[in-house]
C-alpha cells in the first residue's frame, strides 16, 4: 500500500475483531477495533478511516444504525458488512442502504485480499472525483468566471442555483455576447450532472445537412461516407448536459426530431433500427424572439414549450452598467497576463467612456475593446485615448430607444459634434455645415456648455 | 547496505533464542529444513524442539480444521519466557475464525507463529508436487510468518518472501528470501529485540 491506510473492525465478538484486525495489520495498515456502533462513531470523530468492516448483528445501534450514520456523515468512507451464513439477506438489505460490499464468514483469504484492494481503489477514485468536481465547479460556476454585482445578475445567480438541481429544460434568452453559454455551464456545474459531460452545439454553425448526423449519430453504411458508426452528440452528452446554442436556427424538421427525443427519451441513429436511451438535460439559448418566430410559423410551438420550461434572461450590458468597471478590471488583468503587457489599471475618464458606451455587442465586444487597449497600451494605465474610436461610434450608432423630438435630436447632435471637435466652433460648424454664427446662436439658445460630465448628460443616453 | 556486518553482533550468541515446535504428528525432514532455513535467514541459533500435541481448544469441529489464532496464543503462553520467537509446525489444516484456510499465522510483533504443510503438497489437478518443491513452499511460509513476528508487514516487492500470497501459484512465484528492504527491517527489529530481551532468557523444557 502506498501510504498507511486506516481501517476499523466493528464487531461485538472479540475473536472476529482480533482475527480480522491481525490480518489487516499485515497489510501495513493501522487497524482500530470497536465492539459497538457507538464506540465506532466515537473513534470516527478522532480519526479518518478508509474502510470500516461492520458486523450486522451487534447490541445497541447495530450494523444498520452505524451504516446509516456513516453514510450521512462520512460519505467517502467505505463500509463492508460482515455477516454469517443464514443472514445473507441482511447483507443484501445493507447493500441497499449504501454498504459498499459484504463478506460472509468465514471468507476466502484470496477474496478478502482482492476486496480490500478493490475498495481502496474505489475510495481513491471517489476522492479524486470529488476533488476534480470541486475544481470544475470553481472554474465554471464560481464568481471568478461570471462577473456581476448588478441586481439583474444577482437575481440570475440565485435562479441558477435554484434550477440547477432539477432536470427541467432551460431556455436562456439574451442578446449576442451576453454570456449565455457561460450561464449554461454554470447551471451544469451546479447540477447533479456535473460528473457527466457538457456538450455545446452551435446550431447556427452546423449546416442543415450535417445537423442530423451530428446530433443523432449514424450507423455504418447509412449514407455515402458512413464507413463506420458514429455516436451523436446526444449520446456523447449521456449523463450530462446538452447545450443547444442559437436554437432559433434549428430547422423545423430537426425540431420535430428533437421533440421526439425530449418526449420519449429515446432516439435512433441515422440508419439505425435500435432505439437508444437518451439521458441528458437540455439547455437552449437564443438571441431571437421565439414567440415572434412561433407566430411567423418558423418555430414549432410544441417544441418551444418543451424547451422553454424555465426561462432565464441574461441582461444586456447596457442594463447592467454598474458591472462594467468590474468586467473591465477583470479583462485588463487577464489580458495583461496573457499578452505579458505591463498594464494594470485604467483612468477614471477612460472608464467613464466604457461605462457610457451602449455595447451592442455586449460583453464579447467589451472584452475585445479591452484586449485592444491592453495590447496597444504604451503606459501601465489605460487612458481615454484608447477608446476615442468608441466616441465616433456613438455618433454613428443608431439609437434604439430614443423617442426624441426634433429639437432634442438637434441638441444631442450639436453637442456630440462639439465634444468630438473639443469645442472648436469653426471645425464643428464646418462638419455641421452651418455658419459659425448660427452655431453660436444655437449653443446659446439651447444653453449648451462645455462640461467634464458632458457624456453622461446627453439626452439619448439618459 | 552491509547487512552481514550489522548481523555479526547478534550471530555470536550460542544460546538458541528461536524455536521450532512440532505440533502433533511430525514430518522430521520438514522440521529440519524449516529449522535450518530459519537459522540461515535470521543468522541466529534455532532450536528444534520435541513435538507437543495440538492444543485441544484450537480444534474447530464444525470445520474439521485447527484455529491458528488459538494455537499461536497457546504457543506464546508456553514459550514466551524461554525464547524470543517460536514457530509451530503442523501437518493439519489451519484456518481462523474469519478465513476458510491459512498457510500460516502470526501476530505482528508477536512471540509466536504457526504454519501448516497440509495444503503445500497440491499440484495441478489431483497430482502432488515433488518433495523438494513441497519443502521449498514450507520454507517460504515459515520465513514469511516469522517475519511478521518481527513486525515486518506484507511487502510489495514482486518476489519478496514477505509478499502476501493467498494461493499456491502466488506462493510459488515468491523467492525463499527477503528483499533488501525487508532484510533491513529484519536487521533493525532483531537488534532492537535482542537489546530488549536480556540474554538470561529462561530456557523451559516443555517438550
Amino acid at each position: 500500500m502506498a501510504h498507511k491506510h486506516r481501517f476499523m473492525v466493528v464487531d461485538d465478538e472479540l475473536i472476529v475483531r482480533e482475527s480480522l484486525a491481525a490480518w489487516l495489520e499485515k497489510e501495513a495498515a493501522v487497524v482500530d477495533r470497536a465492539e459497538s456502533g457507538e464506540q465506532a462513531l466515537d473513534l470516527m470523530q478522532q480519526n479518518l478511516y478508509d474502510i470500516l468492516f461492520v458486523d450486522i448483528k451487534m447490541p445497541g445501534m447495530g450494523g444498520f444504525g452505524l451504516l446509516e450514520r456513516v453514510r450521512q456523515a462520512y460519505p467517502t468512507t467505505v463500509v463492508v458488512i460482515i455477516t454469517a451464513y443464514g443472514t445473507v439477506e441482511y447483507a443484501v438489505e445493507a447493500m441497499k442502504l449504501g454498504a459498499n460490499d459484504f463478506l460472509v464468514k468465514p471468507f476466502d483469504p484470496e477474496g478478502l485480499s482482492l476486496l480490500v484492494a478493490k475498495l481502496l481503489e474505489h475510495k481513491r477514485l471517489l476522492e479524486e472525483k470529488q476533488y476534480l468536481q470541486s475544481q470544475v465547479s470553481r472554474c465554471w460556476g464560481g464568481p471568478d468566471e461570471i462577473i456581476g454585482q448588478s441586481k439583474g445578475m444577482l437575481e440570475l445567480f440565485e435562479q441558477i442555483v435554484e434550477i440547477a438541481a432539477s432536470d427541467t429544460s432551460v431556455l436562456i434568452l439574451g442578446e449576442t455576447g451576453t454570456g449565455k453559454e457561460l450561464i449554461a455551464r454554470a447551471i451544469h456545474a451546479n447540477s447533479n450532472r456535473l460528473g457527466g459531460p457538457f456538450v455545446p452545439i452551435n446550431c447556427g454553425a452546423i449546416p442543415e445537412s450535417l445537423m442530423e448526423a451530428e446530433i443523432f449519430g449514424f450507423e455504418k453504411g447509412s449514407f455515402t461516407g458512413a464507413i463506420r458508426p458514429k455516436k451523436g452528440l446526444i449520446e456523447v452528452a449521456e449523463g450530462g448536459t446538452l447545450f443547444l446554442d442559437e436554437v432559433g436556427e434549428v430547422s423545423v424538421k430537426m425540431q420535430v426530431d428533437l421533440l421526439r427525443v425530449l418526449q420519449d427519451k429515446t432516439f435512433f441513429r441515422v440508419g439505425g433500427v435500435a432505439p437508444i436511451k437518451a439521458d441528458f438535460r437540455l439547455i437552449s439559448a437564443t438571441h431571437r424572439d421565439l414567440n415572434d418566430e412561433v407566430a411567423k410559423g418558423n418555430f414549432r410551438q410544441d417544441f418551444y414549450y418543451r424547451i422553454n420550461v424555465i426561462t432565464l434572461r441574461v441582461p444586456p450590458l447596457r442594463e447592467r452598467r454598474e458591472d462594467i468597471p468590474l468586467l473591465v478590471r477583470h479583462f485588463i488583468k487577464n489580458f495583461a497576463q496573457e499578452t505579458n503587457r505591463n498594464v494594470d489599471s485604467i483612468t477614471d475618464e477612460a472608464m467613464q467612456i466604457l461605462v457610457e458606451y451602449d455595447w451592442p455587442g455586449n460583453i464579447r465586444e467589451l472584452e475585445n475593446v479591452v484586449e485592444r487597449a491592453v495590447v496597444t497600451a504604451r503606459k501601465t494605465i489605460i487612458g481615454p485615448d484608447a477608446f476615442s474610436y468608441l466616441k465616433a461610434d456613438v455618433i454613428c450608432a443608431p439609437r434604439e430607444s430614443a423617442a426624441l423630438t426634433l429639437e432634442a435630436a438637434e441638441i444631442a447632435h450639436i453637442r456630440r459634434v462639439l465634444d468630438q471637435e473639443d469645442w472648436n466652433i469653426s471645425r464643428a460648424a464646418k462638419i455641421l455645415q452651418v455658419d459659425r454664427t448660427t452655431l453660436h446662436k444655437k449653443i446659446r439658445r439651447y444653453g449648451l456648455e462645455r462640461a467634464s460630465q458632458e457624456l453622461s448628460t446627453t439626452p439619448e443616453r439618459a | 547496505m552491509d547487512k552481514s556486518k550489522k548481523r555479526e553482533s547478534v550471530v555470536s550468541r550460542t544460546q538458541a533464542i528461536i524455536a521450532v515446535i512440532p505440533l502433533g504428528d511430525s514430518d522430521s525432514g520438514l522440521l529440519q529444513v524449516v529449522a535450518d532455513s530459519l537459522q540461515g535467514v535470521l543468522r541466529l541459533p534455532v532450536d528444534l524442539k520435541s513435538a507437543i500435541p495440538l492444543p485441544e481448544e484450537s480444534y474447530m469441529a464444525s470445520r474439521g480444521q485447527y484455529n491458528a489464532m488459538a494455537i499461536i496464543k497457546r504457543l506464546a503462553e508456553i514459550y514466551a519466557d524461554g525464547y524470543l520467537k517460536v514457530i509451530g509446525v503442523t501437518t493439519y489444516d489451519l484456518a481462523n475464525p474469519i478465513l476458510t484456510y491459512v498457510f500460516g499465522e502470526a501476530y505482528m510483533n508477536g512471540v509466536s507463529a504457526v504454519m501448516s504443510s497440509f495444503r503445500l503438497w497440491a499440484g495441478t489437478g489431483n497430482q502432488t508436487v515433488s518433495r523438494e518443491h513441497f519443502l521449498e513452499r514450507a520454507v517460504k511460509v515459515a520465513i514469511h510468518e516469522i517475519g511478521h513476528t518481527f513486525n515486518i508487514p506484507h511487502c510489495h516487492t514482486d518476489r519478496c518472501v514477505m509478499r502476501s500470497s493467498h494461493n499456491l501459484i502466488e506462493l510459488d512465484h515468491k523467492l525463499n528470501y527477503m528483499c533488501g528492504y525487508c532484510e533491513l527491517f529484519l536487521a533493525e527489529a532483531l537488534t532492537k529485540a535482542l537489546k530488549e530481551h536480556p540474554t538470561d532468557l529462561k530456557r523451559q523444557e516443555t517438550a
